[in-house]
């Protein structure tokens, strides 16, 4: 069985999906590895797949996931948003720095230019 | 000079308004139309989308206020469900809005800088990769492929017919040989389907460009319960569209493959694509016929 959601019909116009699609999908495309141009500010996101079935799991209801037993992000400490932020917080500081060395330069290039 | 803030705020009043950071979508050579950005809302608590110029491509971004982007106040954003779905779709509709004049890099959700001079730096010094990059994904659109073994419970039943013979017994024995004969049986449909997965990959591979694997997604996030086989996504030319269609339309059509259920979505922008580390994570067949 095949089952095609096509963004269109044809080689019409517009081209791409629409942006109601699937948003597991979305994410595993959006939240990226393979970082073309770095950003100043870095966002270190949980596992995609965390993100993503915590999200199913709130539109189905957290209490119904919880009475089927599943809780295991809650018992995890590897994946608890706290662990996640004490493993971060040293290369937070380490990126505050950069942005602020980013932004005098910055600032420097815009007197410069003046 | 501090006389003229519509021009360059100076940095001290940049504090005194509502300060803001720059979210950028997409990288292009064909900046969108003016109504084209004009008419994108991607971020609701954003200003509109503006076109940044850097060397010889441009740059789609938005203002976001940095009291709701900053790295603290987004990353506890994007861990709340509502927030990530939101951020999501907006940074697709941005990108969206980005490709409507032609092609375009898609830039990870939450590139963030703090200023549109750091932005376009960061653009023009990875100008030629950008640009080649562009070149690769010129007509050519991203197709998501799902297989998952199909929903059957054929493997459970079966199990009692071909199992050692002794399937009809009551003692320990002979629910321990029933229950080995089910394991087996499940694991040889496992097998069958994951023969089935492959063959409808090597299928659409040879109308693909390129193509790659996202991790499978587990039953809990697919709510399915038969387990997902392959996450694949595929590079098609444009000109290749039809056929890579026809190509699905015929893995389903057949009954080639019985012991598993595909699903397709597309085109999309090449998300899966855009990227520089190739050759490392992904299988590739520029070689392709």
């Amino acid at each position: 069985m095949t089952d095609v959601d096509r963004g269109c019909t044809d080689l019409g116009p517009q081209p791409y999906a629409p942006v109601t699609g699937n948003l597991a999908d979305l994410l595993e495309r959006i939240l990226d590895k393979g970082i073309v141009i770095a950003g100043d500010i870095k966002i270190d996101l949980l596992d995609i797949e965390l993100l993503t079935i915590r999200l199913r799991l709130f539109i189905a209801s957290v209490d119904t996931a919880r009475k089927a037993g599943i809780d295991w992000w809650e018992t995890d400490p590897a994946l608890s948003s706290r662990a996640a932020r004490d493993a971060l917080a040293e290369e937070n500081a380490r990126l505050r720095a950069r942005l602020d060395a980013l932004e005098d330069a910055a600032e420097e290039t815009v007197e410069a230019v003046r | 000079m501090s006389r003229h803030p519509a021009v360059v705020p100076a940095p001290g009043a940049r504090d005194a308004r509502s300060p803001t950071v720059v979210w950028a979508f997409a990288v292009t050579r064909t900046p969108p139309s003016e109504d084209t950005l004009v008419m994108t809302t991607a971020h609701e608590e954003g200003g509109p989308l503006r076109v940044l110029r850097a060397g010889s491509l441009c740059l789609v971004v938005q203002d976001v206020p940095a009291a709701l982007f900053d790295e603290t106040a987004l990353r506890e954003r994007l861990e709340t469900p509502d927030d990530l779905e939101r951020c999501a779709r907006a940074h697709h509709r941005g990108v969206e809005a980005a490709s409507r004049a032609g092609t375009v890099v898609p830039l990870p959700m939450a590139t963030l800088y703090r200023g549109d001079l750091n932005a376009a730096r960061a653009v023009a010094s990875r100008e030629a990769a950008l640009a080649s990059l562009l070149d690769r994904l010129a007509d050519r659109t991203e197709w998501a492929v799902k297989v998952h073994a199909a929903e059957t419970n054929a493997p459970l039943e079966s199990a009692t017919d071909t199992g050692t013979g002794t399937g009809t017994g009551t003692g320990g024995r002979a629910y321990l040989s029933r229950a080995s004969a089910r394991r087996r049986a499940r694991l040889d449909a496992r097998g069958k389907a994951l023969a089935e997965a492959e063959a409808v990959d090597a299928e659409l591979r040879r109308h693909a460009v390129a193509a790659t694997r996202h991790r499978p997604q587990s039953e809990q996030l697919t709510g399915r319960r038969a387990p997902q086989l392959l996450n694949a996504a595929y590079l098609v030319d444009d000109a290749e569209r039809a056929a890579f269609a026809a190509a699905l339309d015929r893995i389903g059509a057949d009954g080639r493959h019985p012991a598993v259920e595909v699903s397709a979505s597309g085109p999309w922008i090449p998300y899966s694509f855009a990227r520089l580390d190739e050759e490392s994570e992904h299988t590739e067949r520029e070689d392709a016929p």
